[in-house]
């Protein structure tokens, strides 16, 4: 047969999504007459001989685990042709239809009234004008900048925080402050128990991996699941990993209510618990060692204080309970003969804990009690000792590379007029803050707000016990804040009360409200401009696939694969536009650097010039890291302070780990949620989510939310390919593509609920629809949702058909002190959707119904545009 | 002559092969051995996605299931209008040019591999991706599907270089007897499960001897209950009636007509120790 040309040229791309600095799940892009032809895994090879890079082995029982020569890129990874070309995408800057910053600006009509085209240049003058008036009239820190979060890889054009470089050089603005959405419960939690860590996760976690391997007899997959967490950052390394534990023979148990991707396949054993009760489960694996005697006393005794309070508590004798398997039984709904046997096995057999963020173990509400009682597990079998680590899954503890520098955020030194938009993402460095989850509350109350701690994700322990108030005192130019400027924004979707944030968004205190977005989703639905930004196949650029724990490290020039679609601009350049409206400005941001030399820099940064010549890395196009010659004398995790605690002291106050903190005792002497030592709390002025809640006569199951197999948070939900898999999505009788709703055949039997039916899952908070998807995957008692579904409103602030969960999570924060988020283990019900309801809705919202839909790829913008798209 | 391997002992089920597959063939033409595959609805290379047994004893199966390019193959003996080749690789191709869009090989393949596209009326499959082994001999030596495959499980080259897997291969739908170049290992079996557990000391039993026997065929299979008091027969047949017979230390617990017509989980099974 004739050949055929089968691409013009390849590009390289970090595939991955976690965004910031770096990424990895590397991929070879293809391209043909200006068009991507294939996405495909990065073949290391490519350009160097494999004899060129010293690779990383590890062993045990004769069997070996290395880096694959070939990346491992994830289903939407590959399939990521489809969101650039989606029918979702901003085709050009759009107005709202009817603001009218001259006149009425209509608040109320957000998320309700289309947009209209405008030119680059009318929406950077009116963008330039707002951020004007607004100055003039409340000062500059009545600008909100949202400039946080997951999103493609990209240095130079990075998706999260360009706006806020501007405002900066504009004075200031108010900064939303990320809170750790992934890991709350460490964060709020662990740190007071082993120290910072990172964010909270136990760090220094250097070749735990290795270290797991040779030693652990068993590994707890606990509320994680590294058959899809792990996807948007780096691939799939951690598959390939836990199929090697089993080849090893080390045994693996998933510690979870549903039946995850990964327990579904690695699973020696799984033990479905009912969602954020784990504290339970640990309180009496504790219990059964403190009566048993099966726990390491030299180790507690000389690395460890307050274990004397923590067993009073367990042991009954401080709130006259004891903390039995039968106790535990009856809250976390494993049987009591599996607690036992857990418990015996966790006490005899050398054992990790593993998670890759998310999953039910560390979002719900009082996270930071299942985090502490964790390390207290971890520490009662020598924390530190050989095969006794806490795992984010590959994240960290890999082999450490040649030359490389740190694996944080970015690499040292970077130049601040770079680093300033991950800043955003990480660091609460405005002078008025308002946490993520706050949002809402900031902008409904008229009060100031309190908190203490940012939440931001590099603040250190002590920021803990920092009072907060917003707005900040007048004459520090407090305001609050009456324009928002988002980039990327998913908050409806991906963070707390997403209805709230929906009528928040309406309010008239929000004069103006832009977002810069490669699609129209989600936030962008209520905002008066978008800016159509592109995506990573669109820009020149320059990846350092480093971070979040990739096998085989390497820097990459992505050069840009096709033209910008339609109008759009990189996230940079969208600002850059605005910038052009005040003198001087766009000059002083880039300080006349070209894309090229930014490149050059960011190469200079990393060390370039220690570690291959700029002109190889621009000619081969990447240059991968060899493993250090001595990587394996690097000691694993905690072990100095194990073999040494006196000389290698953790960062707690007492240097060892704190089942009880002194610290919390004297700051928070009343909090009855996160008190000194970690306790079972049932319920709380917050938080009223128990089964044993009188809401739960109601609300009768328990909420279990992961992030997306299919999406990365709210990235991905338009990719036709993913969407025809059987739990991406639920395609109901109406031919809508429903987010599914797992339920256990007996719950769904009760419910009158067969498999394919549009069910609604509903609290006080909302009402948000789903596709019925009944399965053994899950236990009774709950209902399984994945957050990050796009945003489709039936009924703004209370009728949500995408599937977006999280528009009724709890608004309240994971507890008084800790303004981190729920993102799972709370209370609705669940019922089918009548056909005269849904006829009910259809007459009473027909406009939600009339929306263009394409059944392939879902929402798609042209339902926002006014016909035609022109004024 | 190339043979796909598939051993789905390793498959986690992330449907990257058929993902890889549509990122190949929608939306690009490489005539002659392909037009553009539809955005949905045809699977060139599909995944049968099943999960088995009850909570708490659950397992997922990944198959993929794609063109067998069979050497005996229905499909080219039955086209009228000659479209459909056998190259000397093995692989099995419908030429787009030749195919007059009659539906036939569509509607009578044994392993439905074969897909109609109506908007360019056409039959459309697997083609190995031949128009890049063929085009890119130096970069492509296995199809899209196979490229990507984090784990393994989906393989592709000479028989020969296979002949080990091949020997130890599963008859899979042995009564298609097209002599297929597909091989699978590991496909989904039946399984019984359980947790025991002694009701009186609300512990779990360790170390029971479970026994499985198949009145009809005499077979007997015997598992020990793990420290979690799990037992799992895995590698069973379907549609088997067995006794399930579980002792320790005298005590015993029989449960009858344990039917294999579908994987069964059997949950916590209580078993007196006392008395």
């Amino acid at each position: 047969m004739k050949p055929v040309k089968t691409k013009d040229k390849t590009v390289l791309r970090s595939l991955g999504l976690g965004g910031y600095f770096g990424g990895g799940a590397e991929g070879m892009v293809d391209v043909k007459n200006g068009k991507i032809v294939r996405v495909r895994p990065m073949r290391y090879g490519w350009k160097y001989d494999k004899k060129e890079v010293r690779q990383w082995k590890m062993e045990r029982n004769g069997k070996t685990i290395e880096p694959t020569w070939k990346s491992l890129p994830g289903p939407f990874s590959l399939a990521y042709k489809k969101r650039v070309y989606s029918p979702n995408r901003v085709p050009y800057p759009m107005k709202r239809v009817d603001w009218d910053p001259k006149g009425e600006r209509n608040t109320q009509n957000r998320g309700k009234s289309k947009f209209v085209r405008i030119s680059w240049d009318e929406a950077a003058t009116l963008i330039a004008d707002e951020i004007k008036r607004v100055h003039e009239k409340y000062g500059h820190n009545a600008i909100l900048m949202q400039g946080d979060g997951h999103g493609e890889c990209k240095t130079i054009n990075t998706p999260h925080g360009h706006p806020g470089v501007l405002l900066e050089y504009l004075g200031g603005f108010t900064l939303q402050v990320r809170n750790p959405d992934s890991w709350e419960g460490w964060y709020w939690g662990a740190k007071h128990v082993w120290g910072q860590g990172a964010q909270g996760i136990m760090y220094p976690a250097a070749n735990i991996v290795k270290d797991t391997i040779e030693h652990a007899d068993m590994v707890l997959f606990w509320g994680c699941d590294p058959e899809t967490t792990p996807w948007g950052f780096v691939g799939q390394f951690a598959s390939r990993l836990c199929y090697y534990l089993s080849e090893v023979g080390i045994k693996q148990v998933y510690i979870c209510p549903d039946c995850n991707y990964g327990a579904a396949i690695h699973a020696d054993k799984w033990i479905p618990v009912l969602p954020n009760t784990d504290a339970a489960l640990q309180l009496a694996i504790i219990y059964m060692w403190l009566t048993e005697g099966t726990y390491d006393k030299e180790y507690v005794a000389t690395h460890t204080v307050g274990m004397d309070k923590v067993a009073d508590y367990v042991l009954g004798k401080e709130d006259a309970i004891p903390k039995t398997p039968e106790w535990a039984s009856a809250k976390c709904g494993v049987p009591v003969w599996t607690i036992k046997a857990l418990a015996r096995e966790f006490g005899t057999k050398t054992t990790s804990i593993a998670h890759y963020f998310g999953g039910g173990f560390i979002r719900g509400p009082f996270a930071h009690e299942p985090a502490r009682l964790e390390c207290i597990l971890l520490g009662m079998q020598g924390l530190g000792g050989p095969g006794v680590h806490q795992h984010q899954w590959t994240y960290f503890g890999l082999p450490r590379a040649e030359g490389l520098g740190g694996t944080f955020f970015w690499n040292p030194d970077i130049e601040e007029r770079l680093a300033l938009p991950v800043l955003s993402a990480v660091a609460a460095w405005q002078e008025q803050v308002i946490p993520k989850t706050l949002i809402q509350n900031a902008i409904l109350s008229d009060e100031p707000i309190k908190f203490r701690g940012t939440g931001a994700q590099n603040a250190l322990t002590a920021d803990q016990f920092v009072e907060y108030t917003y707005p900040i005192e007048p004459e520090k130019k407090g305001s609050q804040i009456h324009m928002i400027w988002a980039d990327s924004p998913c908050r409806i979707t991906c963070w707390n009360y997403g209805h709230e944030t929906e009528l928040a968004l309406r309010s008239p205190k929000i004069e103006f409200f832009v977002a810069q977005h490669p699609w129209f989703e989600n936030d962008c639905l209520y905002a008066d401009i978008v800016l159509p930004a592109n995506t990573y196949m669109e820009v020149d650029d320059i990846v350092t696939n480093i971070r979040q724990g990739t096998m085989q490290p390497n820097i990459m020039i992505t050069e840009k694969a096709i033209e910008p679609i339609g109008e759009s601009k990189s996230d940079a350049e969208c600002v850059r536009e605005v910038a052009k409206k005040f003198p001087g400005m766009e000059e002083q941001m880039t300080d006349g650097k070209t894309i090229a030399d930014l490149q050059k820099a960011i190469w200079g940064y990393m060390g370039g010039e220690k570690l291959v010549s700029w002109e190889q890395l621009k000619e081969k196009g990447y240059w991968i890291y060899s493993t250090a010659e001595n990587w394996e004398d690097d000691p694993p995790g905690f072990r100095q302070f194990y073999l040494d605690p006196e000389k290698h002291k953790l960062n707690t106050p007492t240097g060892k780990l704190e089942f009880y903190s002194e610290a919390l005792a004297k700051a928070y002497p009343g909090d009855k949620e996160r008190g000194a030592i970690p306790r079972w709390v049932e319920k709380s002025h917050n938080h009223d989510e128990r089964l044993s809640s009188h809401r739960a006569k109601m609300f009768p199951l328990l909420i279990m939310s992961n992030h997306g197999r299919w999406r990365v948070h709210a990235q991905c939900d338009d990719i036709t390919w993913t969407r025809e898999t059987p739990t991406m999505k639920v395609t109901g009788p109406d031919g809508y593509k429903y987010e599914p709703c797992w339920l256990h055949p007996t719950e769904a039997e009760k419910r009158g609920i067969k498999n394919g039916d549009i069910v609604k899952l509903f609290n006080e908070r909302g009402v948000v629809l789903a596709g019925a998807y009944i399965t053994e995957r899950l236990r009774p008692g709950v209902a399984y949702i994945d957050h990050g579904a796009r945003h489709d409103p039936i009924k703004t602030g209370e009728i949500e058909r995408g599937g977006a969960i999280n528009t009724i999570t709890p608004g309240a924060v994971t507890s008084e002190n800790c303004v981190g988020q729920i993102g799972g283990g709370y209370l609705v019900e669940v019922q089918r959707v009548t056909g005269e309801e849904m006829e009910r809705w259809r007459r009473e919202y027909p406009e939600a119904f009339a929306r263009k839909y394409d059944p392939a790829a879902g929402l798609r913008v042209d339902a926002w545009i006014v016909d035609g798209g022109d004024k | 002559m190339k043979v796909f391997i598939v051993d789905l002992a390793r498959c986690n089920g992330c449907y990257c092969c058929q993902i890889a597959c549509k990122d190949e063939h929608v939306g690009n033409d490489w005539s002659p051995y392909a037009k553009p595959q539809p955005d949905t609805g045809q699977f060139w290379l599909g995944i049968t996605e099943r999960v088995h047994g009850h909570v708490p004893h659950v397992r997922v199966s990944y198959v993929p299931y794609l063109c067998h390019h069979c050497d005996d193959a229905p499909c080219i003996e039955g086209c009228k209008a000659e479209a459909i080749l056998k190259r000397p690789d093995g692989l099995v191709i419908i030429d787009p040019e030749k195919c007059v869009g009659c539906k036939l090989c569509a509607d009578t393949c044994p392993h439905n591999a074969i897909f109609f596209n109506e908007q360019l009326n056409l039959a459309q499959k697997c083609t190995g991706c031949a128009h890049l082994l063929d085009s890119d001999p130096e970069e492509w030596t296995v199809p899209r599907c196979v490229d990507q495959c984090p784990t393994e499980a989906l393989r592709f080259g000479e028989e020969e270089d296979f002949a080990d897997f091949i020997a130890a291969a599963e008859p899979y739908r042995p009564h298609i007897a097209t002599k297929s170049r597909v091989y699978y290992q590991s496909l989904p079996k039946k399984f019984v499960a359980g947790t025991l557990y002694d009701p009186d000391r609300q512990e779990v039993i360790i170390g029971a001897t479970c026994t499985l026997k198949d009145a009809e065929s005499g077979e007997v299979f015997t598992e020990t209950t793990n420290n979690f008091g799990d037992f799992w027969f895995k590698g069973l047949k379907d549609d088997r009636t067995y006794t399930l017979a579980l002792e320790k230390d005298g005590f015993q617990q029989v449960i009858e007509s344990v039917r294999t017509d579908i994987d069964r989980g059997l949950g916590d099974i209580a078993m007196a120790m006392a008395g």
